[in-house]
């Protein structure tokens, strides 16, 4: 996969509470295309940022249900990847690539 | 924070300040805990960001406060440790380099800078009681009175229709283009304008060769327009004027009377009179008052001589020059035309910018010791009429003063020069002397160099009142436009979420009070 491959599976990073309180775990949050599998999330991230991966674990979190000028509508999903650097390797999402 | 003295001769002081890249960051630090108390940034709940996450996203402005903080609170310090008494605000000169830069708002260096000033002088006070002034004062007479009504029915003047040719003090009304080598000109045409035969409105000799004509004469008028005129590219040229005549009116004998004064929205003659009176009164009073001021301050700047602060004479002339620059090129005359040498002006102005600091530092001096002080009406005043200088910016202005005490001590000066003034005057052995109205103006006309400038720093003024109150308007009408666009957003997108429900309910009450 090319460089330009990675960056459709990985979409951004995901700067939350949570996000920041699983860095002390050595994870990192990536919000992901919702088609993105694993072990493309793996080699996405090694690829780009040059760091080891030893697991990946993703979750697709709803779209919540909303109205818009009185119509029902939904909001689109969000694949969220929590992505465990492998034992010693740092990354750090925040400032940008 | 450590602060050396690298220069002190005359007036002059300069500092080397250098803190310390921790002294910053501690401050950095304690101002980020503050802000992530209440920092509200996507993906945190209010209070929960973490601060190595707020200094990455904020860190850089902080800074920069934390920096504009250090400078104040350093010259504050400076000179409250030193006892100086600063002429102007403290200059600073941080360092150039940009990656210099960078590096202090990175935490990595440490600030260092210099800060130049120049302090007030001190000079022996010399005791004003007693000294002797002369009060110039102006009678209104019965001639003046009469004058002053001739001038009136003058303005007042009955026209009526006459059948005859225009003799001179008729009024013509006529429409005329104005051309020069066939080809009209901006400004040289008008459609029915009246003109009074030897009223000296018109370019010399127009209005002679209109002698003679009758209604419904058309005629061509030549004349060269004189080299003095106001317009550049006018001045000196011969023109063509096509003239053609509608009405010729003869003035009709104004007499003065009741009747008179009545027109002019007044009970009676007697009435008429007093006002007239009363306002000459006044006139010939500002005159003497004028008059009077100019020679306190004469005596004044006659009576001391120190070292002046050059920065504060140097933005004094640069005023005044700046004025007369723009007065010189508005008009398009150039040095030669007033005999005077570029150089030889600055020189004079120069001069005159040396008498205004000295005396605004006199009469500063002076009271305090008498305890003269500027209330804070007066300098809310001044400090409005100081933001219309800047249309546009008024918020700004107000926001630099707030923030800078020591700017505020500029504003402070022509108040307290009145109040002063007035305080010399009122100690001062003043003897009354009658004058005609002529001498007293010749007086005047001696120094006519300083009313000439307060006379363009009012013009200025004044048009930047009209600007101000421009876009004031203009303002206006932006907010209103922002407002609705507001409460359409807040109907079409949040309508159904519930946090914001309050705010919609807001909106049309907010505009309910607008349209009030």
């Amino acid at each position: 996969m090319s460089k330009e491959h990675f960056f459709d599976v990985i979409r951004g990073p995901a700067i939350t509470e949570k996000g920041t309180l699983v860095s002390e775990k050595n994870q990192v949050v990536f919000n992901v295309a919702s088609t993105a599998t694993k072990p493309q999330i793996k080699a996405a991230v090694e690829g780009l940022f040059g760091v080891k991966v030893k697991a990946v674990n993703t979750l697709v979190r709803k779209g919540k249900l909303k109205n818009f000028k009185g119509k029902a509508a939904r909001l689109s999903d969000v694949k969220k990847a929590f992505v465990t650097l492998a034992e010693g390797q740092k990354l750090d999402v925040t400032t940008g690539l | 924070m450590q602060v050396t003295e690298t220069l002190s001769s005359g007036l002059k002081r300069e500092f080397k300040v250098v803190v310390a890249a921790q002294e910053l960051d501690k401050e950095l630090n304690r101002r980020l805990v503050e802000l992530a108390g209440k920092a509200n940034i996507k993906g945190f709940r209010p209070g929960k960001v973490p601060v190595p996450h707020l200094k990455r996203v904020y860190g850089k402005s902080v800074m920069a406060e934390v920096v504009q903080k250090q400078l104040d609170d350093a010259s504050k310090q400076v000179l409250a440790e030193r006892n100086l008494k600063p002429a102007y605000q403290p200059e600073v000169k941080l360092p150039e380099d940009e990656a210099e830069v960078a590096r202090i708002f990175d935490g990595q260096g440490d600030l260092a800078y210099t800060m130049s000033l120049e302090v007030v002088p001190t000079f022996e006070l010399k005791d004003t009681t007693g000294l002797t002034l002369e009060r110039h004062v102006i009678d209104v007479t019965d001639s003046h009175l009469d004058e002053a009504l001739g001038r009136l029915a003058g303005q007042y003047k009955d026209w009526q229709s006459k059948d005859g040719k225009a003799a001179k003090g008729d009024r013509v009304t006529m429409s005329f283009v104005g051309k020069i080598d066939g080809v009209a000109f901006d400004g040289g045409s008008a459609e029915n304008v009246p003109l009074e035969i030897g009223s000296g409105q018109f370019i010399p000799g127009f209005e002679d060769q209109l002698v003679g004509v009758k209604a419904g004469d058309e005629l061509t008028v030549k004349v060269t327009f004189p080299e003095t005129y106001g317009v550049a590219t006018l001045a000196g040229k011969p023109a063509e004027f096509d003239v053609k005549v509608s009405g010729v009116e003869a003035p009709k004998e104004t007499v003065i009377d009741d009747e008179f004064a009545k027109k002019l929205g007044l009970e009676s003659l007697d009435k008429l009179k007093e006002t007239v009176r009363d306002r000459m009164g006044q006139e010939f009073g500002q005159m003497t008052t004028l008059k009077l001021k100019r020679d306190v301050l004469d005596a004044l700047d006659a009576a001391y001589s120190f070292e002046l602060p050059e920065k504060l004479v140097d933005a004094e002339f640069n005023g005044i020059w700046n004025a007369l620059d723009q007065e010189m090129k508005r008009s398009g005359k150039s040095f030669a035309d007033e005999n005077t040498t570029e150089e030889d002006a600055r020189k004079e102005y120069r001069a005159i910018a040396e008498r205004r600091v000295r005396l605004g530092l006199v009469l500063g001096t002076l009271g305090e010791k008498e305890g003269v002080t500027v209330t804070d009406d007066e300098l809310q005043r001044a400090l409005i009429d100081r933001a219309r200088q800047f249309p546009g910016q008024e918020r700004k202005v107000f926001d630099y003063y707030r923030k800078n005490a020591n700017a505020l001590l500029e504003l402070r000066g022509p108040i307290f020069e009145q109040k002063v003034v007035d305080h010399i005057v009122a100690k001062a052995n003043v003897s009354e002397k009658k004058v005609s109205r002529e001498e007293l103006q010749a007086l005047v006309q001696d120094e006519e160099d300083h009313v000439h400038h307060d006379h363009d720093h009012d013009h200025d003024h004044h048009h930047h009142d009209h600007d101000h109150d421009h876009d004031h308007h203009h303002h206006d009408h932006d907010h209103d436009h922002a407002h609705h666009d507001h409460d359409h957003a807040h109907d079409h997108d949040h309508a159904h979420e519930a946090e914001k429900a309050p705010a919609k309910k807001k909106a049309p009450a907010k505009k309910a009070k607008k349209a009030e």
